[in-house]
């Protein structure tokens, strides 16, 4: 058994170097969630501070009905359809970097769901400290980079780091525009060798190791962040 | 001509001139035609039952809340005028919220001096040096470094007081300061009030401390349903109240 074992591992992962389908899926796969989380994270903070500030003093008229389209449309829709109306509709005519496409996707996508996790940590935010910045002096701007800010930004940080653990995982589908990332790789050694078990555990495997890593990370963060907190 | 020189003398105590003040939300009058002046110097006492609209004539002050229709003017300036610089009005008032509303992400002294740093553009230590010393004066000198949740409601609300008074306001509004403390502590800031109205400075005090305006106030005000129904030097008010409505409210909480 324990021969079969070594057989199997070797076919799937030693022969024709077939590991570097991992290695390499893994890099695609850390890339695309990277910068697509990064590319949410503008996103996500400028619609929520047009929105918020819209709600405020009424700002923003035409920009906060933009965002509330954005937010609509693409938390409506599966990001599956979504990465493949942009790679096959939008940039159908023009020859793109795919991994550059699954961040557009990704990052446009993260983006929405970001701006609401942003959004509700501003308004967990008492009034009254809003009032107090409001009265010593400083500008609604200034109010809100001081004093709002820091505070949102803590109450965030969990619900955002579980929205940026959900991104890794959902980057998964990138194979559905060919992209090959961690999970394709796995696909392709299985398509290759006609042996299913040992690539999609060990894609599976890397994904937990990584979702175990954030998760222990969000945590130390949360730790530090809570200082002084209520 | 002896009309116009009298009214120029009183022109320069007056600090706030509140002129035919009104506030509505929607339907509901909060403030009726609400006029009076406040001098520097003054200790203006504001009392009345729950819902009279007292709150909301303190923060119409300061802009908190927007006026629907009258005026305030400080030092002659029409603050209601939407052109005006709002941020630049606020730095002269410091306000005491009923719930202390402390930064909870900074220390004490974090608290203190961000707004005279970054609006007054005062050096750090000249910021500190004068935080700490308002605060060995409320008696917190030793809980600069520490976070308001280390702190309890009483010590809380002293230092929101210092807080406001490190941008060296012209006037300081109280907004129920006492309300929110358990009542061993409403003495420890009483006291704070009371030390600043011996400094002359002119405060605006909403509170349901009658104690504290029989003894402090240089004039009480009476809010009822939205109307400045009577106003008067403590003594007059408290013991020789003219209208039905102030015996009224006096009579329940005397």
């Amino acid at each position: 058994m324990l021969e079969q074992f070594q057989a199997d591992f070797v076919l799937n992962f030693i022969k024709d170097d077939r590991w570097r389908y991992l290695t390499n899926g893994l890099q695609t796969t850390l890339i695309v969630t990277l910068c697509s989380a990064l590319l949410g994270v503008i996103l996500g903070f400028v619609t929520a501070i047009i929105r918020n500030t819209y709600e405020n003093t009424g700002k923003f008229k035409i920009a906060n009905a933009i965002c509330n389209l954005y937010l609509t449309v693409i938390r409506g829709t599966p990001v599956v359809v979504q990465l493949m109306i942009i790679y096959f509709v939008i940039f159908a005519s023009v020859r793109i970097d795919k991994t550059l496409t699954a961040i557009i996707a990704f990052g446009i996508n993260s983006g929405a769901y970001q701006a609401e996790i942003f959004r509700s940590g501003i308004q967990s935010v008492p009034r009254g400290q809003f009032e107090a910045g409001r009265s010593l002096g400083f500008s609604y701007g200034q109010t809100m980079i001081y004093i709002i800010m820091p505070q949102a930004f803590r109450v965030c940080v969990p619900t955002l780091c579980n929205e940026y653990i959900t991104l890794l995982k959902e980057t998964s589908v990138a194979g559905y525009i060919a992209l090959e990332d961690l999970t394709k790789g796995g696909d392709i050694i299985r398509s290759r060798t006609y042996s299913a078990f040992m690539p999609l555990i060990a894609v599976a495997l890397i994904y937990l190791v990584m979702v175990l890593a954030l998760t222990k990370l969000v945590s130390l963060l949360e730790r530090r962040l809570s200082r002084g907190a209520r | 001509m002896e009309q116009d020189n009298r009214s120029r003398e009183t022109e320069q105590d007056v600090l706030i001139r509140v002129s035919h003040l009104e506030k509505h939300f929607g339907d509901q009058v909060v403030l009726n035609d609400i006029s009076t002046d406040i001098r520097k110097g003054e200790v203006v006492c504001v009392v009345g039952p729950s819902g009279s609209g007292k709150s909301t004539f303190l923060r119409c002050l300061i802009l908190l809340e927007q006026p629907t229709g009258g005026h305030i003017y400080m030092d002659g300036i029409d603050v209601c005028d939407r052109k005006i610089d709002i941020d630049k009005h606020r730095e002269k008032m410091g306000m005491v919220f009923q719930q202390f509303n402390l930064f909870p992400h900074m220390t004490i002294l974090k608290n203190l001096t961000l707004a005279p740093m970054k609006l007054q553009h005062q050096p750090q230590a000249e910021a500190e040096a004068y935080a700490r010393e308002l605060l060995k004066r409320v008696g917190l000198e030793d809980r600069a470094s520490s976070y308001p949740s280390e702190l309890s409601g009483g010590q809380q609300q002293r230092i929101a007081i210092v807080r406001a008074l490190c941008m060296k306001p012209e006037v300081m509004l109280f907004d129920e300061p006492t309300s929110a403390l358990d009542p061993e502590m409403v003495g420890e800031v009483l006291n704070v009030m009371k030390d600043l109205a011996a400094d002359k400075m002119t405060m605006v005090v909403v509170t349901h401390e009658m104690g504290f305006a029989r003894e402090v106030a240089s004039r009480v005000m009476f809010l009822d349903g939205g109307d400045f129904v009577e106003e008067g030097a403590p003594d007059e008010f408290f013991n020789h109240p003219k209208s039905e409505r102030l015996k009224n409210f006096l009579g329940k909480v005397l």
